[in-house]
C-alpha cells in the first residue's frame, strides 16, 4: 500500500520536474516578440477574440480557465497568456518568475450582465451603478482590490437583508481579484463587493453560484441565475444573447510571459520552493478545509448516485428481463441512451435543460445524472449476473413450491451478488473518480478544490497532488468496504467460520 | 391420484402434446419412454405446471390444479422434481440444500429440519458430504443429493426428468438403486427414461410415448416382450432406419450407394452384411425400372440393433402388381439374384400400395 502510494508521488514529482526543466524557449518582452509564440487564452473570454486578430500567426491555445493557462505558462508549455490586467498583475505578485508586458492590447467595458427581457432589474442595476461611481465609492473599490503588492485586501463590511428572494449572482471564482474565494469560503474580491452592494441596493439577500466561466451566459438565459457579476467583459457577442448595464472598469488585456528570473540558476533551491509552495497551497488560509470540503461533497455525490443508480438499475434490470415488450423496450432505449452519452453532456443537459426552471441543488442535479449512469450501467452488470445463475436452479425452486420470487430471493440473489461484485466495485470506483466533472455545475467537489486553490496561488503541484492522493485513498477505502462485502457474502468463507465455531 | 385429461401443449407451431389423457394411482411407479422430441419432458413439466398446457385438464386427488384459485405452490410441494441437470443451489451446502425448502415453506426448525436432512442423505449413502457444496460433488453424488432434496418436502409424487442422462455409465447406477429403493418403500413416481432395463425392473407401468402422445400402454411385460403396435416395436428393439424416394431412372444411384454405405458403417454391419445389401438394392431398381416413372416408388431399409435383423422393404402407389412376377422381366437372373441374397420374401397389396419386404441374409448367397 505505502510502496503504491510513493510510486504515485514519485511519477507526478518526476512529470513536474520534467516540465520544470523543459523551459528553453526565448523571453518575450514585447507584444511583436509574441507574434510567432505559444499563446494559452480562456475559452470563451475576449482575450480569445483578440489573439486571433492581433496576433493571427500565434499558436493559440484554448484553456477552460486562465488558471490552467498560466500553469501551463509556468510549465513552459506556452510562452504568454494573454489575459486581463488584473489577473494578469494578481499572478505576477504570487509568481516571481512571471512578468507582465507594459502594452495594453485592448480596452473593454467590465459589466454586468443580465437575462434579455429583465429590464426592470437592468434599469435598477444602472441605477445603482450611477450612484456608486458618483459618490466615489468604485473608485475608492479599486485602490483597494486592484493593488500592486501582496498586502492583505481591506474589506468592508456591507449589511444585508436576511428575508426576501435572494438576488442568484453567477461567478467564476477563480479571476483575482475580481472574484475569489477567501479562507472562510466565502466568495468576495472587487466584484464579491459589488455584488453585495448591489443586493444591497435592491434590498435582497445574495447567494454566489460559483461556476465555469463558460457556463455562465447558459445559467442565465436558463434562468439559474438572475445576474453576472464576475469581471465580464461586454463584447457584441455577448450582447447578443444577455444584456449589460453600463461599464463599472475598464479592463485592458495584457500579455503575461515569464520574467527573467525564471531560468535564474540562483533563485531559490527546488526544496526551498517545495516547502513554500506546500505552505501557500495546503496551509495558508487553511486551504486544507476547501479540499476537506470537496471531499465530503465527493463522497456524498459518491454514494447518494451509487444508491440511487443501483436501485434504478435493479428496476431497469427487471423492466428489460421482462417478457413484455412495453416494459423491455423502453429499459433497452434508456440502456443504450444512457451508456452511449457522456455523463458530463448528460450533467449540464439535467442542470441546463430539464432542472432549468426548477430551483434543484446543483449537488442533487449531479447525483440524479450519476445515478441515471450508474443505473444504465449497472442494469447490465445485475442482467449479466442473473442470467449466469443457471435457470435449472430456478426451476428447482419453482418446483420445490417456492413463488418466483421467493426462488429470486433466496436463490438468485445470493448467486448474483456474489458474481456481480467485482464488477459492480470497479463500477462504483470510476464512478467516484467521474465525479469530478460536477464542477461544471458549480458543486464544490474535490478537483473544484483544486481549481479553487490553483486560481489564488497560481500553482499546479500541490493542489494537483492532494487531489490525486484523496482521490487515491477514498477509491482505496471504497474498495476495502465492498471487498468486506464479497467476503461476507462468499458461501465458502461462511462455511469456514461455522466450521471453526 | 393424478387424473391427466386431453392435455395440450404448443411451441409455437409445434405441436408437442396432442391430447394426452391418462390416469396415475398411488404407489404407481410409471417409466415413460420414447425417441428423443416425442414430448416426454414436457409431459411431465406439464404436470407440476413448469410449462403452462394450453388445454386438458390435471386433476390431484381430485382438485383441479389448473383452475385460476388453484395454490399452484401447494401442489408443487406435493409433486417434487428431479431433473437431469440435478439443479441443486450453488451457493449452498448439500445440508442447506435439503433444509432451505422445509424452513422457508412449511416453516419446520432450523434443527428438526437439519435432522431429518441428515437421515436422507444417510439414506441416499451421502452422509458425510452434509457441509460440501454442489461443486464438489461428482455427478451421480450431485443427482443423489438432489433426489434427497426433494424427500425433504416429502411429496407424494416424484416426477424424475432423465435422471441419469447427464451421467457417466459408472454413476448411473448409484442414482439408479436409490430409486428403486424408494420404488420399494411405495414411493409413486414418474420416471422420463432412457434405460430400458431399468425401466423393466422398477416400474409397473410403461407409457410409449410418440408424437405427441402415449402411443402405447402396458406392463413391462407387454411392453418390452409384446409390444402392439409398429412403432412401439421398432423403437423396442431399438430399430434404424433409411429410405429413398425414387421418381425416375434419372435417379442419383452413386449418392444412394454412398449414404447405403455409411449407414451400414454407422450400425457397424458386417462386410458381407453390406456387400448384400447394396447387392439387392442394385437388382431391386433393375426390376422396377419398367415402372419407374409410374409414381413414386420408396426403398425402406430398416436395421434392429437388437436382432442384428436388416430388412428392405419396396413399396410403390399403383395396381396391385408384383414385380417379381410377370413377363416385364428381360430375363430370370436378376429374380435369382435377388432370391439368393435374401432370407424372408413377402409380398402384399394394400390401400392402394403394393409392398415388396424381405429379409437381407448376413451370410454368403446361396444358389437357388
Amino acid at each position: 500500500m505505502k510502496v503504491r502510494i510513493a510510486q504515485h508521488i514519485g511519477f507526478v514529482l518526476m512529470t513536474m520536474m520534467l516540465a520544470a526543466c523543459s523551459k528553453t524557449a526565448p523571453i518575450i518582452t514585447s507584444a511583436k516578440d509574441a507574434e510567432t509564440s505559444r499563446i494559452g487564452v480562456m475559452t470563451g473570454s475576449t482575450s480569445e477574440a483578440i489573439a486571433a486578430k492581433r496576433f493571427p500567426l500565434a499558436d493559440v491555445k484554448h484553456f477552460d480557465d486562465v488558471v490552467d493557462a498560466i500553469g501551463a505558462l509556468k510549465a513552459g508549455q506556452l510562452d504568454a497568456v494573454l489575459t486581463g490586467y488584473p489577473a494578469a498583475l494578481q499572478s505576477t505578485k504570487r509568481n516571481h518568475d512571471l512578468a507582465l508586458v507594459q502594452e495594453d492590447l485592448s480596452n473593454e467595458d467590465t459589466s454586468i450582465g443580465i437575462k434579455k427581457g429583465n429590464t426592470k432589474l437592468l434599469s435598477q442595476v444602472d441605477g445603482i451603478i450611477s450612484k456608486l461611481k458618483a459618490d466615489g465609492t468604485l473608485a475608492d473599490m479599486s485602490r483597494r482590490w486592484f493593488k500592486k503588492d501582496l498586502s492583505p485586501y481591506e474589506e468592508i463590511d456591507i449589511t444585508l437583508p436576511t428575508k426576501g428572494a435572494p438576488l442568484k449572482v453567477g461567478v467564476s471564482a477563480t479571476r483575482e481579484p475580481f472574484n475569489f474565494v477567501d479562507a472562510e469560503g466565502r466568495i468576495t474580491g472587487h466584484d464579491g463587493e459589488l455584488s453585495r452592494r448591489i443586493a444591497q441596493g435592491l434590498d435582497r439577500p445574495v447567494e454566489f453560484e460559483n461556476m465555469r466561466f463558460a457556463s455562465l451566459i447558459p445559467a442565465l438565459q436558463a434562468g439559474k441565475i438572475d445576474i453576472i457579476i464576475t469581471g465580464m467583459s461586454a463584447t457584441p457577442e455577448r450582447a447578443k444573447k444577455i444584456d449589460f448595464t453600463q461599464r463599472y472598469y475598464e479592463l485592458h488585456q495584457v500579455l503575461l510571459v515569464r520574467s527573467a528570473l525564471a531560468i535564474n540558476p540562483n533563485g531559490p533551491s527546488f526544496w526551498d520552493r517545495t516547502v513554500e509552495s506546500f505552505d501557500s497551497n495546503i496551509i495558508k488560509e487553511k486551504r486544507y478545509l476547501l479540499l476537506l470540503e470537496g471531499l465530503k461533497t465527493t463522497v456524498l455525490i459518491s454514494i447518494l448516485s451509487a444508491a440511487l443508480g443501483t436501485l434504478l438499475g435493479a428496476l431497469v434490470c427487471y423492466m428489460r428481463m421482462s417478457g413484455s415488450s412495453y416494459l423491455n423496450m423502453p429499459a433497452r432505449v434508456f440502456i443504450d441512451i444512457l451508456r452511449g452519452t457522456p455523463v458530463l453532456v448528460l450533467l449540464m443537459l439535467i442542470f441546463y435543460v430539464v432542472f432549468a426552471s426548477l430551483n434543484v441543488s446543483p449537488v442533487m442535479v449531479s447525483v440524479v445524472a450519476f445515478g441515471l449512469n450508474f443505473g444504465a450501467y449497472s442494469a447490465e452488470i445485475f442482467r449479466t449476473g442473473i442470467e449466469g445463475v443457471d435457470r435449472g436452479q430456478t426451476e428447482a425452486g419453482v418446483s420445490m413450491g417456492f413463488t418466483r420470487a421467493q426462488t429470486f430471493f433466496n436463490i438468485v440473489l445470493p448467486q448474483m451478488i456474489q458474481r456481480v461484485l467485482p464488477i459492480y466495485k470497479g463500477e462504483f470506483i470510476s464512478l467516484v473518480k467521474m465525479t469530478s466533472v460536477v464542477g461544471y455545475i458549480a458543486v464544490h467537489d474535490l478537483t473544484k478544490a483544486s481549481d479553487i486553490i490553483r486560481s489564488r496561488t497560481f500553482d499546479a503541484f500541490f493542489p494537483l497532488v492532494m487531489v490525486a492522493v484523496l482521490y487515491f485513498f477514498v477509491s482505496w477505502i471504497f474498495i476495502r468496504l465492498l471487498g468486506l462485502i464479497e467476503r461476507k457474502t462468499d458461501p465458502r468463507r461462511r462455511r469456514h467460520l461455522e466450521a471453526k465455531s | 391420484m393424478i387424473t391427466i385429461e386431453n392435455l395440450n401443449k404448443r411451441f409455437g407451431d409445434l405441436h408437442v402434446l396432442k391430447n394426452v389423457s391418462a390416469e396415475i394411482q398411488k404407489g404407481d411407479v410409471v417409466s415413460i419412454i420414447g425417441p428423443s422430441g416425442c414430448g416426454k419432458s414436457t409431459f411431465l413439466r406439464c404436470l407440476n405446471l413448469l410449462e403452462t398446457p394450453d388445454s386438458g385438464r390435471i386433476l390431484i386427488d381430485g382438485d383441479d390444479v389448473m383452475a385460476a384459485n388453484a395454490n399452484v405452490a401447494a401442489v408443487r410441494q406435493k409433486m417434487n422434481m428431479v431433473f437431469q441437470s440435478f439443479n441443486l443451489f450453488s451457493h449452498l451446502t448439500v445440508l442447506e440444500n435439503l433444509t432451505v425448502g422445509p424452513i422457508k415453506l412449511k416453516g419446520i426448525a432450523p434443527a428438526s429440519a437439519k435432522e431429518k436432512a441428515a437421515d436422507l442423505l444417510r439414506l441416499v449413502g451421502l452422509a458425510e458430504k452434509g457441509n460440501h457444496f454442489p461443486d464438489e460433488l461428482s455427478g451421480g453424488q450431485k443427482q443423489r443429493v438432489a433426489i434427497a432434496r426433494c424427500l425433504a418436502m416429502d411429496p407424494e409424487v416424484i416426477l424424475f426428468d432423465e435422471p441419469t442422462s447427464a451421467l457417466d455409465p459408472t454413476m448411473v447406477r448409484e442414482v439408479l438403486s436409490v430409486i428403486r429403493k424408494l420404488a420399494k418403500d411405495g414411493m409413486t413416481m414418474l420416471i422420463v427414461t432412457h434405460e430400458m432395463d431399468f425401466a423393466r425392473d422398477v416400474s409397473n407401468r410403461v407409457f410409449y410415448m410418440d408424437s405427441g402422445g402415449i402411443h402405447e400402454e402396458g406392463t413391462p411385460e407387454q411392453i418390452f416382450q409384446n409390444p402392439q403396435r409398429q412403432k412401439t416395436r421398432a423403437f423396442i428393439n431399438r430399430t434404424r432406419g433409411l429410405s429413398f424416394a425414387i421418381r425416375s431412372e434419372d435417379f442419383d444411384f452413386y449418392g444412394m450407394n454412398a449414404e447405403i454405405e455409411s449407414f451400414c458403417e454407422k450400425q457397424i454391419l458386417s462386410k458381407r452384411h453390406r456387400q448384400n445389401l447394396l447387392l439387392l438394392v442394385e437388382e431391386l431398381l433393375q426390376v422396377y425400372r419398367a415402372f419407374l416413372g409410374h409414381g413414386v416408388m420408396t426403398i425402406g431399409i430398416e436395421y434392429s440393433e437388437r436382432s442384428g435383423r436388416l430388412d428392405v422393404i419396396c413399396e410403390q402407389e399403383g395396381p396391385d402388381r408384383n414385380p417379381l412376377q410377370g413377363d416385364h422381366l428381360p430375363d430370370e437372373i436378376g429374380l435369382m439374384i435377388i432370391r439368393s441374397l435374401v432370407d424372408e420374401l413377402q409380398y402384399s397389396y394394400s390401400e392402394g400400395f403394393s409392398q415388396l419386404s424381405m429379409t437381407v441374409r448376413a451370410v454368403a448367397p446361396v444358389s437357388v
